[in-house]
């Protein structure tokens, strides 16, 4: 069977190329999970394993690793829980190369989300939400109850390891409700989206971390909305095929008013889900990231886009659902499967009807390509496009062998710079670990290791939420705020102590239990990503929830800039957050100025000074420094003046101490 | 030197029927002089005492060798020489008997009988670990570091000795202070304490009439604290975790160590500066208590060495390798690795980190022909000078089906354990022998020799397990393509 020697070689090659494009990171740096979010997840992992699955259960996913440890284990194959989590986004990029059967293998897009090292669900999610579409669309094309219960199966895991099976949620009632809009309603799709939606939505709610959110939330509105719809047609059309064609009428008339008072307390559409459409991961922001993601497919985009409507069927409908979406993961594969379906229409015309046999060479040259191009039977929804563009060849002739071979090369050439494009992109782009960004500088572990090491087990450090997950993972203590928190309040108390003056943070701090406060600062090293240019945020955070105590334009000069040298405003200055940023930082320069390398500006010479906290660790760069809160005096002073006294200053007796009142009042 | 229990018993029965034997000979010698000499450091202090010993009955041949109640606690490293020969003599430890003398006895065996009126000079090393401690104990950033040694003074012994001095050398000549003991006079006519230089000298001392004994001890014992500048950080391992892994099908001997690595300087008075800490690294002043970074001596011939802690690769190493020399040869070469921690450690920080490397099985093993015995060498451990291993604890993994297992270290180990071990490609697992240690110093720097059989069947075993299944893995594709499950055609 020669034709699947190939598939099976050119499979196992679009999977070593899937592996291999996304080990730079690893190889080029170490083992390590890099980027902010996938800590959490490493560290749900490791309970996972360690304590089982059941207790698990109770708190929240990741699955999938923990799953994969303990069958390794199993297996004698002792390997590290941290190479599993690195390793496993790489591992599954080959399955979901393997369920959408072309080139989404390396684009860079998906890449993005599933270099070695960044270990997310993500990884994981796509390969599952490639799937659950293909079982949909199977399902749907047979009016089969099985497809249908095993595309919510998939649907059921991606819940539990994604936040994003909103998408789906979404996307195949959308699907269902165009086809009917559409006038394509048959038993087919009621069957398939009535045993998809009840079974899929019942496994749903079993995962703790969505309980009754499917009845609840708007944004699963569409899909029970889609579902009741879906009901009322199928016993509509029932109806209809037993009654008058008046009665029908008048039937449906009384139907329509009633239930559209019901939906009261439904929750707005989540912010999660806004997100998934509109801005999504910062990246996405603009056209040029857009292009160097997806390269020449996105000109290929809209030739597979028309090519599908050309021939409408049930399922080309699904790929036009998903053009709205901008969020580039979901983006990714949608664009993969239009512009596979081009690039093959275009081979096919040019190369079958007159020499088959140039379809051998090009299936061996281009492994990618010919895998769509050369799949019978396989049922995957593009091949069966394929099948039937073949079925029907060269009604127009493609003259001379010239212009065949000149489209040919070129497409190739495209091919070619394809490869070429996506191996720079995550060479250079997607996988330089953002822990430590270049060699030598490694600050952020240094830090990290010493709160691990050196302070009690239970210390609670307060930082910008940014680094809440590398503080819990590599420091493994507590944290205030981290990626994961969604109370707004939080964060902004967290915002508004970095703000406040000392003597106003300190309450916060020690009512919260605080004993570390981490910064990140740049300004030795030039590490622009710094708290200090975060800082607004914390700002306009804290103004949010507390507007008569924080307002954003005291934080900036009369002139309206933002400054950090000597004409930097008052509330600037005795913020905590920058004379935590420039303790002691002039005297880094000796007599000489202080220059502040990311913001150029010249610090002051006798910086700021603390009373309440006190400087615990700064990293080689100074790019994390850790202060610790101080303990009420012992003597019951407050912490300035102690602080004064220690330093032989005379206290300044400005007024009488406040006596105490008597308790009894009559 | 605490004994393992597994050597009590024995012990004490050996006690109890020598006794008779022994303490009928505690006159049969004499000291004519005895000079001690403790060398103070930080984790360690290395102390010398030789014995002028004059035999007073003929045929004798059993020295005792005691050592007072903390002494002996404090004492993880024993051991006695004829001056000027590197052969070490047997020694019997006998445990305290409360009772009696109040002190620890060490049986040293002469290797020949000495007849009346024979003399030999013994030499006796003592490594105590855990003898000094810091005064005061915080330091600032910038601030000196300074150790007290507490010990006791007079060396006790159950023969009379004619004279002896007692020697405290400190590494610089800053001693801050020294006890002057009092009432003395018994023994001394002059002062009973002089300093010159960095060495506090007590005695001469003469005329002591055998002192191993309860109420010698109680009476004329005396207790000094020595307070000195030390200018090294006080270096300690809490723990020592060493794993050496035998491979025979890739010829490669691995060594990992965990290890939790501790300052046990003055702990730091307020907090980190690291400002200071620049411009101490700057001007090259760094305050002694501060570990900037550590050097160890590798074996030579060692590859692909990697130092990582918890958060992942350190990148701040340097190792310089070694050609790897054969087994025979005597060679004094090592692979150096300067390793440092990812950040300085101050006074009672600590660095947990893992250490390890690959190295050619030939350089450390042999294969004896006649017997079908392997035997090869490791390492107790990988010595940092003045360092004291609080806890060690070294696995030895064979290869997977290895017999006839022998473990023969070079001084005994707290407990010694068996068990299995699975790692890659294994199926029953391989055997291990994990022995424990406390209190390791530099001077316990030797190999644990192991033995054991691997027959060629067992040799064959992991191919075996591989193709087994392979062999399953399409034999399982092959009839899901050949079954056919389908209602109808």
């Amino acid at each position: 069977m020669p034709a699947s020697l190939v598939r099976i070689i050119a499979f196992v090659l679009i999977s070593g190329a899937a592996i291999a494009s996304r080990l730079f990171a690893v190889i080029n740096f170490e083992s390590i999970i890099h980027e902010f979010d996938p800590w959490f997840n490493y560290r749900a992992t490791k309970v996972l394993a360690s304590k089982g699955f059941y207790e698990f259960w109770n708190w929240f996913d990741p699955t999938a690793c923990g799953v994969i440890y303990n069958i390794l284990h199993y297996l004698h194959l002792p390997v590290d829980i941290r190479n599993i989590c690195v390793l496993l986004a790489p591992g599954f990029s080959p399955l979901t190369a393997w369920a959408t059967y072309i080139f989404i293998g390396i684009v860079p897009g998906y890449i993005s989300r599933s270099v070695a090292g960044s270990y997310d669900n993500e990884a994981i999610a796509i390969f599952l939400l490639m799937f659950t579409f293909f079982l949909w669309i199977k399902a749907m094309k047979q009016g089969s109850a099985l497809y249908g219960t095993l595309a919510a199966l998939f649907y059921f895991y991606m819940v539990a390891a994604w936040g994003g099976y909103a998408f789906i949620t979404n996307m195949i009632p959308l699907h269902a409700l165009v086809l009917t809009l559409m006038g394509r309603f048959t038993n087919r799709l009621y069957v398939a989206y009535s045993s998809w939606y009840a079974i899929g939505t019942l496994a749903s709610m079993q995962v703790p971390f969505v309980g009754f959110q499917p009845v609840r939330t708007s944004e699963h509105m569409g899909a029970l909305g889609v579902f009741g719809l879906l009901q009322i047609i199928a016993f509509v059309e029932l109806v209809r095929s037993h009654v008058s064609s008046k009665q029908f009428r008048r039937l449906l008339f009384v139907s329509v008013i009633g239930p559209v008072f019901s939906a009261r307390w439904i929750a707005p559409w989540t912010g999660r889900f806004y997100s998934l459409w509109t801005q999504a991961t910062p990246r996405t922001h603009r056209m040029a990231v857009l292009l160097m993601d997806l390269h020449f497919l996105i000109f290929l985009f809209p030739a597979g886009v028309v090519l599908c409507f050309k021939e409408l069927r049930d399922e080309h409908v699904f790929y036009f659902a998903g053009v709205m979406v901008r969020l580039m993961l979901t983006l990714t594969p949608i664009v993969c499967v239009s512009a596979a379906v081009a690039l093959s229409s275009v081979f096919d015309t040019y190369i079958d009807p007159t020499e088959p046999e140039v379809t051998e060479d090009d299936k061996t040259d281009v492994a990618k390509k010919d895998k769509s191009a050369s799949t019978p039977a396989s049922g995957a929804t593009v091949a069966e496009l394929l099948t039937d563009m073949k079925a029907k060849p060269a009604q127009r002739g493609i003259v001379g062998l010239d212009t065949r071979g000149a489209v040919i090369l070129n497409a190739l050439g495209m091919l070619l710079f394809f490869v070429v494009h996506c191996t720079w992109v995550t060479s250079n782009a997607y996988s330089s670990p953002s822990v430590d960004g270049l060699h030598i500088i490694d600050d952020f572990r240094e830090a990290y290791y010493w709160l691990r090491e050196n302070t009690a087990k239970d210390a609670v450090v307060m930082s910008w939420w940014d680094y809440g997950y590398q503080i819990a993972g590599m420091a493994d203590r507590p944290t205030l705020v981290d990626n994961n928190t969604w109370n707004n309040t939080h964060i902004a108390t967290v915002g508004k102590a970095m703000s406040s003056p000392e003597e106003v943070a300190y309450p916060i701090l020690r009512k919260h239990d605080v004993d570390y406060v981490l910064i990140i600062f740049g300004g030795v090293l030039g590490y622009s990503g710094d708290d200090i240019n975060k800082f607004l945020w914390m700002v306009r955070i804290a103004q949010g929830v507390w507007p008569d105590e924080i307002q954003e334009p005291q934080y900036f000069t009369p002139q309206g800039d933002y400054r950090v040298d000597d004409q930097a405003s008052p509330a600037m200055r005795n913020s905590l957050m920058y004379k935590m940023s420039y303790y002691r930082f002039a005297e880094l320069f000796g007599g000489g100025q202080a220059q502040d390398r990311v913001r150029g500006q010249m610090i002051s010479n006798p910086g700021p000074s603390l009373d309440y906290l006190e400087e615990a660790f700064t990293s080689e760069n100074w790019i994390v420094r850790i202060y610790q809160v101080k303990k009420e005096d012992p003597l019951g002073r407050d912490l300035k003046s102690a602080n004064a006294f220690n330093q032989g200053k005379k206290r300044k007796r400005t007024r009488p101490p406040v006596r105490r009142r008597g308790l009894v009042s009559i | 030197m605490v004994l393992p229990s597994w050597l009590r018993l024995p012990a004490i029965l050996f006690a109890t029927i020598s006794w008779s034997l022994v303490s009928a000979s505690t006159h049969s010698f004499e000291n004519t002089a005895i000079v001690r000499t403790v060398d103070l450091g930080g984790s360690l202090v290395h102390v010398t005492t030789t014995y002028a010993i004059r035999a007073l009955d003929n045929g004798v041949n059993r020295y005792i060798v005691s050592l007072g109640e903390n002494e002996a606690r404090s004492t993880s490293w024993f051991e006695a020489k004829l001056k000027g020969q590197n052969e070490p003599l047997s020694v019997t430890t006998r445990p305290l008997d409360p009772t009696s003398d109040g002190t620890h006895s060490y049986v040293v065996e002469l290797p020949k009988p000495l007849s009346v009126n024979g003399t030999v000079n013994l030499v006796v090393e003592t490594v105590l670990t855990h003898a000094t401690y810091p005064w005061p104990k915080k330091a600032a950033q910038k601030d000196d570091q300074s150790l007290k040694y507490e010990g006791d003074l007079l060396v006790l012994s159950p023969y009379k000795t004619w004279t002896q001095r007692i020697k405290v050398r400190a590494p610089a000549p800053r001693i801050i202070s020294y006890t002057t003991p009092d009432s003395l006079d018994e023994f001394t006519t002059d002062q009973v304490a002089t300093k010159s230089g960095a060495t506090v000298t007590y005695g001469p001392f003469s005329n002591i009439p055998p002192s191993a004994s309860t109420a010698f001890i109680g009476k004329h014992q005396r207790h000094v604290v020595v307070h000195y500048y030390f200018g090294h950080p006080v270096v300690e391992i809490a723990s020592l975790k060493r794993v050496a892994e035998i491979s025979h099908w890739g010829a490669n001997l691995n060594i990992q160590n965990d290890i939790v690595l501790r300052n046990a300087g003055p702990t730091l008075k307020g907090q980190f500066a690291r400002i200071e800490h620049q411009s101490q690294t700057f001007y090259n002043r760094l305050a002694p208590h501060i570990i900037p970074s550590l050097t160890f001596h590798l074996p030579p011939g060692i590859h692909s060495a990697y130092y990582y802690d918890l958060n992942g690769n350190v990148s701040t190493s340097r190792l310089r390798v070694a050609p790897s020399v054969p087994k025979a040869a005597q060679s004094n070469q090592y692979s150096t690795l300067e390793l440092r921690p990812r950040y300085p450690l101050m006074g009672g920080w600590n660095y947990t980190f893992a250490l390890g490397w690959d190295s050619p099985l030939a350089d450390s093993a042999g294969y004896d022909a006649s017997t079908g015995f392997y035997v090869l060498g490791v390492p107790v451990q990988t010595v940092i000078p003045g360092a004291v291993v609080n806890e060690a604890e070294v696995k030895i993994i064979f290869p997977e089906g290895a017999t006839d297992i022998g473990v023969f270290p070079p001084f005994d180990p707290t407990t010694e354990q068996r068990s299995t071990h699975i790692t890659y490609l294994d199926t029953i697992g391989r055997p291990a022998v994990t022995l424990s240690f406390k209190n390791l110093t530099d001077k316990h720097d030797g190999l644990i020799y192991v033995t054991y059989k691997v027959p060629l069947s067992v040799h064959l075993r992991k191919p075996k397990a591989v193709s087994i299944a392979f062999g399953a893995l399409f034999l399982v594709a092959l009839l899901a393509r050949r079954v056919d499950l389908s209602l109808s055609k």
